[in-house]
């Protein structure tokens, strides 16, 4: 087998210097009864070139989806990726290494999650910065579970407009400490200030609120936080596309204590769904109750410059049962791949990249709604997604979409069943969409 | 080494924008004034050609897989063949949004499928979720299974017992699972004590986390007995997956009675780390635990012929993450397991163990083991003879980087009085006996230079492109990001050579 070395005679070499006469001896503490009898039933080995032409054709039952371009998001955003960063994440240096946990042989992967931590700080102007918890959903969660810590309080109030996948998660992880998780509903496509004011009290430990939202919309953060804060609650701002930083403020100036952002626009493949990674952030005060790892700037004993994991004390491996989360491996490759994508479009690119995604988005609602065969649901300021109603049955819309290569938009009653949303559309637009292939959808759909 | 910050040159850009930029749309008419920034967020300012110079020169302070022996405990740090990454690279695949219609994604959909027949017959489980991320996220979702398990049945057992052997993330997954924790002691043996089990066992304890061969590398031969045990008192069996490199083909977890396994894809099933992730940490689960998995799983619609996303139903611990997993460590694990077949795995497990107990015999008498027995796929041997000399385990660590090598695990397991200062190592069945040969050879030369020049160990290591660091100035100091390094400016007054290297 050409991924072990070790040949049947050095095997039974190695065996007589053990000092014992066969395999056997070695495992005799495994009782013979719960032992396999027979070899596992699973197909025979295959050969390199057979399993490259099986995979090829089992990828030929998917969709051919370089083609295909996304009018969805709703979590997960198609956006360029720089050729350079595909080439230097191969390298085998980022790509095989363990965890850092030896600096002296790290210094790559270290420096570059410092260098990371410090892009996400300035993008949302919070002084420390978690690189790397697995996506949005469970940084969000782990959040949650971070402000029962900080407030000694057990009752969450969650906007009906967070993604309903992080919405699920968040439950599902605060399900054995049985807080009150109240939602939050919303008024013409945005959190309902006025229901949150009916809401809150000197109970509540966090408020979440994603901006901007699942139907797109931009949150007034700055107002909910003064609500929030005057009942001594915290308040947890989720983004979900995080590209939307370049040109939209930073929840760091409108008033949040902790941030959790889906990073996989910067630089993450799409997927079908995974691996993403998001980041969880706060202020410095509450750096002790940080779930997961963080980088951080020292010394080295010739007084080098060097990067080291830091402020270990939260962690599971040194606090077991007591340790803030049990995270261990994340994905810190996706955290290379952020900082490569970051570094190569930087502040200009960034802001451009933003800008452009927030036109183009509104060059497509604003042809779709002068063919006349959508209506808006609400009318709120959106980013680079929007809700549609349509006259037409949207099965039949998204058929004819998929038809012409494109990925057609959510239906958001999946989602949102109880509601009066029954034929609404969420479009996502991205720079992956040019000004010919909106205009194309656009005619698709207003014939 | 610079940052990129300090690369950083006003107007310069690595980036080529779309020719369209939409100008004739004025920003202020799609948003409104209190949603935009007022100030461009800065990142930095580096050419393409800078780019891939300043990540190049960092890769090459790292150390891979690829560059030599990488004997880490518990961490199975194995070849990750080239030709998976190929695959799971595939435009099909990496394109796909995980909100297209299922009948675009049937190829995905079958791997996830088939990919779940093959580790419920290598694992012997009923039925598994692809979700978890990672391997404590799997151990949390295997823990809220249990916990759902039981509060269906208006069961209120609230204790969950790990053995001091156990991984960290064992009683911190519990503990987030709203669960007490009880640990239970090794016997002299190095492996879980019946007696204090039987003891500890009862009607408000959940059951027991067991790994297995544990973190000593040790089978527990006591496995029935525990299964008795932990059943008899209607409790369930969590087998944690970090070792099962040593078990493939030999015994399956879930024929030694385990209702909950979870496997960390990024260990035993050859993909590859990443500097600390992404892997998987799948789950399997017995038949009476697949109404509790989490939503939703890939099922098989056979009057169609179409597979798609199943709702798991109310049952269900609902959901742990966005979307459905880390779906291309699913495309490596598929084809490592098409590559290997049942030989291979076979194979793998049976190389492994030799190689864990050919560097065990060459090693003991140099280094204590911490318990005298033969071991599964990683032995423990300890540095604690060092001590007289003025050497810890960790100075031996240190030195192994002098000669080429990562360093095997330190530190853990600990336990007195058998395993302290312990050196976990686990050569994975894609190292060579001339590999070991030479680790073998290195370790014996490091106990000499111990006795005889313990210097050069307490002040290693010297040739790697930095030296032991500052560990407590760091937590002191808290420099988390490059604005923090600025504001410390004249205080730290580096030189050039302190950070141009």
């Amino acid at each position: 087998m050409r991924y072990i070395p070790n040949t049947e005679e050095q095997k039974r070499g190695m065996l007589k210097d053990i000092g014992v006469s066969s395999f056997e001896d070695l495992i005799e503490s495994i009782p013979q009864s719960i032992r396999l009898k027979e070899k596992l039933n699973i197909p025979e080995a295959i050969s390199e070139s057979e399993s490259e032409e099986k995979i090829y054709h089992i990828a030929q039952k998917n969709s051919n989806f370089f083609l295909m371009k996304p009018l969805v998001g709703a979590g997960a955003y198609r956006h360029y990726i720089p050729e350079a960063e595909k080439f230097l994440l191969q390298r085998e240096e980022f790509w095989t290494c363990y965890t850092p946990y030896q600096p002296e042989l790290s210094q790559g992967t270290l420096q570059s999650i410092f260098e990371y931590q410090t892009y996400i700080s300035r993008l949302i102007k919070m002084e420390v910065v978690i690189p790397s918890i697995y996506d949005g959903a469970s940084a969000t969660a782990e959040a949650a579970l971070m402000s029962l810590r900080l407030t000694h309080k057990n009752k969450i109030i969650v906007s009906n407009l967070l993604h309903p996948h992080y919405r699920e998660t968040v439950k599902t992880y605060l399900s054995p400490h049985e807080p009150e998780i109240i939602d939050l509903p919303y008024k013409k496509g945005l959190v309902d200030l006025e229901k949150l004011k009916t809401l809150i009290d000197e109970d509540v430990a966090s408020v979440i609120i994603q901006s901007p939202n699942f139907f797109g919309g931009i949150e007034k953060l700055a107002e909910i936080s003064e609500t929030v804060h005057s009942k001594g609650a915290l308040v947890i701002s989720v983004i979900v596309e995080s590209m939307s930083l370049g040109i939209l403020k930073a929840p760091g100036e409108m008033g949040a204590d902790i941030v959790t952002g889906n990073a996989q626009s910067f630089g993450m493949d799409l997927n079908y769904g995974g691996p993403y990674n998001a980041y969880l952030a706060t202020k410095k005060q509450y750096i002790r109750q940080l779930p997961g790892r963080i980088v951080g700037e020292t010394v080295d004993v010739d007084g080098k410059r060097v990067f080291v994991m830091t402020l270990r004390a939260r962690e599971q491996d040194i606090r077991r049962e007591r340790a803030t989360s049990n995270i261990c491996t994340n994905h810190n490759l996706n955290v290379t791949a952020a900082n490569i994508f970051l570094s190569l479009i930087g502040t200009e690119g960034l802001y451009q990249i933003s800008l452009l995604n927030t036109k183009s988005a509104h060059y497509l609602e604003n042809l779709l709604l002068k063919s006349r065969k959508f209506e808006r649901v609400f009318d709120y300021p959106f980013y680079n997604e929007f809700l549609l109603k349509s006259k037409d049955d949207i099965s039949v819309i998204n058929k004819k979409l998929l038809e012409n290569n494109f990925i057609p938009p959510l239906k958001i009653c999946e989602f949102y069943p109880n509601e009066n949303l029954k034929n609404a559309l969420l479009f996502a637009v991205t720079e992956v969409l040019s000004r010919d292939d909106l205009n194309k959808v656009a005619k698709i759909l207003s014939e | 080494m610079k940052l990129i910050f300090e690369k950083s040159i006003k107007g310069r850009d690595g980036y080529s924008l779309p020719r369209d930029l939409f100008k004739e749309i004025k920003i202020e008419d799609c948003l409104p004034e209190y949603s935009i920034s007022k100030d461009k967020k800065l990142l930095s300012e580096v050419s393409e050609v800078d780019v891939i110079r300043h990540f190049t020169k960092l890769s090459k302070l790292n150390y891979g897989l690829d560059d030599g022996f990488y004997p880490l405990g518990s961490c199975t740090m194995k070849y990750n063949p080239k030709i998976n990454e190929k695959l799971a690279s595939l435009s099909n695949f990496i394109y796909a949004h995980p909100l297209a219609p299922e009948e675009t994604v049937q190829g995905s959909l079958e791997i996830i499928y088939d990919l779940n027949k093959l580790l419920c017959e290598i694992t012997g489980m009923d039925e598994y979720t692809m979700t978890p991320a990672a391997g404590a996220h799997g151990e949390l979702t295997g823990i809220l299974i249990m916990r759902k398990y039981f509060v269906d049945r208006e069961d209120k057992r609230h204790k969950m017992l790990i053995p001091d052997s156990a991984h960290g993330t064992n009683p911190a997954s519990a503990a987030m699972g709203g669960f007490q924790v009880v640990e239970v002691k090794s016997n002299e043996r190095g492996t879980v004590d019946l007696t204090e089990l039987a003891k500890l066992m009862n009607k408000d304890t959940v059951g027991l986390m067991l790994t297995n061969p544990n973190t000593v590398g040790l089978y527990d031969e006591g496995i029935k007995d525990i299964e008795k045990i932990v059943h008899g008192k209607g409790g369930l069996l969590y087998y944690d997956g970090a070792n099962l490199n040593a078990s493939l083909g030999i015994i399956r977890p879930g024929d030694a009675g385990f209702d909950v396994v979870h496997l960390n894809l990024h260990k035993t099933f050859s993909t590859p780390h990443g500097g600390g992730g992404p892997g998987a940490g799948v789950i399997g689960v017995k038949k009476d635990l697949i109404p509790y998995l989490p939503t939703p799983i890939v099922a098989f619609n056979s009057d169609q012929k179409k597979y798609y996303l199943s709702d798991v139903g109310e049952k269900s611990i609902g959901m742990v993450r966005a979307f459905w997993s880390n779906f291309p460590v699913l495309i490596k694990t598929y084809v490592w397991i098409l590559s290997m077949g049942p030989d291979g795995l076979y194979n793998t497990s049976e190389t492994s163990i030799i190689n864990a107990n050919y560097v065990l015999t060459k090693l003991k008498k140099y280094y204590k083991p911490a318990y005298d027995r033969y071991c599964g796929h990683e032995c423990t041997v300890t540095g604690k003879e060092y001590k007289k000399y003025g050497i810890k385990t960790l100075d031996i660590a240190k030195r192994l980087m002098d000669y080429g090598m990562h360093p095997p695990t330190i530190y853990f397991p600990h336990f007195e009085p058998y395993a302290e200062e312990t050196i976990m190592v686990e050569p994975p069945e894609s190292e060579s006996k001339e590999m070991l040969d030479k680790f073998i050879e290195i370790m014996i030369k490091i106990s000499n230079e111990a006795k005889t020049n313990p210097e050069l160990l307490t002040t290693a290591p010297h040739i790697t492109p930095i030296r032991r660091v500052n560990d407590a100035l760091a937590v002191r100091r808290a420099i988390l990001t490059y604005d923090d390094e600025l504001k410390l400016k004249d205080e730290l007054k580096y030189q050039d050579k302190d950070i141009n290297f």
